[in-house]
């Protein structure tokens, strides 16, 4: 749970929580096309799952939060530049929401969907 | 999502008849045209900026994707236009920057896709392309959101859709689908909320509008390096040092907010502004325009009477200039003044660990300064944020020591432009490099030649020794001054000026011609110039120059050349 104190108690917002900003700004981001777990088991991926903690981890120790999101990104694009895109986006949108900084986020490329070749 | 001009020769001539087909080199003039419009247009694309926030600079990113699309062709004599479409869709892809710049690669790779090896292009080919483009931008996406550049490529498509039953003449789709991204640019406040709120338009959509614009322009032979009149939201206006120097004629800053009476003409209004004064600006924003402009002593009230006359006045504020300007040159008198890189050029970082010596970098030609040196190194991303949004791929970096080399090298590994290290291990050594920069020059030659200059100066520095200890047979006790020759410790004695005496000794310089010292900030300048009149007794025949570095830890940074 990430805190914090209010005079009049406590708020908490989970991971999970945390999470469905996470997947809801990553949908948005372009280049991104899908989310897909972070083991990889037999090559089998779900391309855009419903659960919006699958294909995204949300680790935090005191103040920091720290995000890892396991993605699929479109054939043909510049890889390097969607990626930034994408965990920019999630800062701002994570960071706008919570009102917390974060401190990192991960990209991790897990593989590229071919709409069409060139 | 472009479109073709027709003869090469008279590009000016309105209105063409389509005896020449639009093949590759023509097209490649129109890509031309696209980049320098939506250049002269960049700061208005940038300021739009409000969604995402994380990207604030689409007009720049935009303005980088294309001109990497045009770094692509700028050489090909390719006149199959399939082909020389293919290239610019590889470097815009190459060079994308930013959501706007991925999304714009993703509308020239569909675009490009359907005029593969296509000769040369007409109307329905065309608007073909400008479908497939659509398509696959928006393959690149799960929830696309609209009010976005993806609405304006798609309301660009439903037009050239619409054109495929009144005209074949690619001019005249053009003219359209340009009519139709302004009028769909204009739509996105009301499709995404967040526009609204700002007051502004979407700037990738703005963006894509001046690209289609910029080549409309070319083939109607209207001017492109005179940016469009335009509203900013009231947010960016920069009120503060818009002024260059003083005029005649800009005695007086004059403010004036207004509502006016009925929906404001813009281009008209400029116009009118024009006949007052210079340094026009217009802002929009909390239901009220603002009005910004320079007016010479005699016109102080005419832009209130002009602006009461489109409706009501709410607030003006006059201010006299000359008192602010003064404060602008006494700030600019201390401030660095970088060279400007110009497209296609070579341009140079430094890496400085001085205020000084920073400032002499800048006057031998540097574009930018990353500050570091002996003891406070540089990131990898310190150096590359100096040299990323240069406007250019040539680019030297200058790391001016050695421990800053592989910081430097990692830097040049991270980028798509073309960035050569010239390895200097010391700021002499950098600045003997600098003094052979062509910007215009081969980037190889160049950098050859600045490799070659770096050995014909000698690197002298003095420092204080932290510690006692004993290295290359050289016995230095803790507090004592300490010499440096190119790196090597040669030479440790008590007191400055024998210190420095000795190390020019050391480096011969009695065979040399000029010997420049930096002195850092932890010696006085009476300290210096004693030390100074020493080295002239000692060295009669050499020319002496001193330059206030600003240095930390070394007292002296000594270059013998």
């Amino acid at each position: 749970m990430t805190n914090e104190n209010t005079p009049i108690g406590r708020v908490t917002v989970s991971p999970r929580a945390i999470a469905t900003i996470a997947y809801q700004a990553a949908r948005q981001s372009y280049g991104v096309v899908g989310l897909t777990s972070k083991n990889l088991m037999e090559g089998i991926t779900q391309v855009i799952v419903k659960d919006p903690t699958h294909g995204i981890e949300v680790k935090h120790t005191e103040d920091k939060i720290c995000i890892d999101i396991y993605v699929i990104i479109e054939y043909g694009t510049r890889i390097k530049t969607v990626a930034a895109s994408v965990s920019n986006t999630i800062k701002f949108n994570v960071e706008k929401a919570l009102g917390m900084p974060v401190e990192q986020v991960n990209v991790h490329v897990r593989g590229l969907r071919v709409s069409d070749t060139d | 999502m472009d479109l073709e001009q027709q003869d090469v020769q008279t590009p000016k001539q309105l209105y063409p008849n389509q005896k020449y087909p639009v093949d590759g080199q023509v097209f490649k003039n129109l890509i031309e045209s696209s980049l320098t419009w939506l250049r002269t247009n960049q700061q208005a694309v940038n300021v739009l900026n409000v969604f995402p926030v994380p990207d604030g600079d689409t007009g720049t990113n935009m303005v980088l994707t294309m001109q990497a699309a045009w770094d692509e062709i700028v050489n090909s004599p390719e006149h199959n236009i399939g082909k020389l479409t293919h290239h610019v869709s590889n470097g815009a892809l190459m060079g994308a920057r930013g959501n706007s710049g991925v999304i714009l690669s993703q509308l020239w790779r569909g675009f490009a896709r359907a005029m593969d090896n296509v000769e040369s292009l007409d109307g329905k080919l065309f608007i073909t392309a400008l479908h497939q483009g659509r398509n696959t931008a928006y393959k690149g996406v799960v929830r696309p959101v609209e009010g976005t550049i993806l609405t304006v490529a798609k309301d660009i498509d439903a037009e050239a859709t619409r054109c495929l039953a009144d005209t074949q003449d690619p001019y005249d789709i053009l003219e359209r689908i340009v009519a139709a991204a302004d009028a769909s640019v204009l739509r996105t406040p009301d499709l995404l909320p967040v526009l609204k709120d700002a007051g502004v338009v979407d700037a990738g959509g703005k963006g894509l509008f001046f690209i289609l614009d910029g080549m409309l322009r070319y083939i109607k032979g209207l001017p492109l390096d005179v940016a469009a009149a335009s509203v900013q939201p009231l947010s960016a206006m920069k009120m503060e040092n818009t002024m260059e120097s003083i005029e005649p004629g800009q005695d007086f800053e004059v403010v004036v907010d207004f509502h006016p009476a009925e929906e404001l003409n813009i281009p008209q209004f400029y116009e009118d502004l024009q006949q007052i004064g210079t340094s026009i600006q217009l802002g929009e924003g909390d239901g009220i325009y603002r009005m910004h402009i320079h007016v010479p002593a005699d016109k102080v009230y005419e832009p209130i009477k002009y602006t009461e006359s489109l409706g009501v006045v709410t607030k003006a504020a006059i201010e006299n200039l000359r008192a602010q300007m003064e404060k602008i040159e006494h700030d600019r008198a201390s401030s660095i003044q970088f060279t400007l890189v110009e497209p296609g050029q070579i341009a140079t970082v430094a890496v400085a660990p001085g205020p000084g010596i920073a400032r002499v970098f800048a006057s031998l030609g540097v574009s930018a300064i990353v500050e570091g040196g002996q003891t406070m190194n540089p990131s990898t991303q310190e150096i590359l944020n100096a040299f990323e949004n240069f406007p250019t791929d040539q680019v030297i970096i200058l790391p001016n020591n050695k421990n800053i080399i592989l910081a430097a090298e990692a830097a040049a590994q991270l980028t798509v432009k073309h960035v050569t290290v010239v390895p200097s291990r010391s700021v002499p050594q950098g600045m003997a490099a600098m003094m052979r920069l062509i910007p215009t020059g081969d980037s190889k030659e160049v950098v050859a030649d600045m490799n070659a200059a770096m050995n014909d100066v000698e690197t002298g520095e003095i420092t204080i020794a932290t510690r006692s200890v004993e290295i290359d047979g050289v016995n230095v006790k803790e507090g004592q001054h300490i010499c440096l020759l190119n790196g090597k410790l040669v030479f440790a004695c008590d007191n400055l000026k024998d210190a420095t005496i000795g190390l020019l000794k050391k480096t011969h310089a009695d065979h040399f011609e000029l010997i420049t010292l930096f002195y850092g900030n932890g010696v006085s300048r009476m300290e210096v110039d004693a030390v100074v009149d020493s080295i002239r007794k000692k060295f009669p025949k050499q020319e002496i120059e001193v330059q206030d570095g600003g240095q930390p830890h070394y007292q002296f940074i000594i270059s013998v050349e």
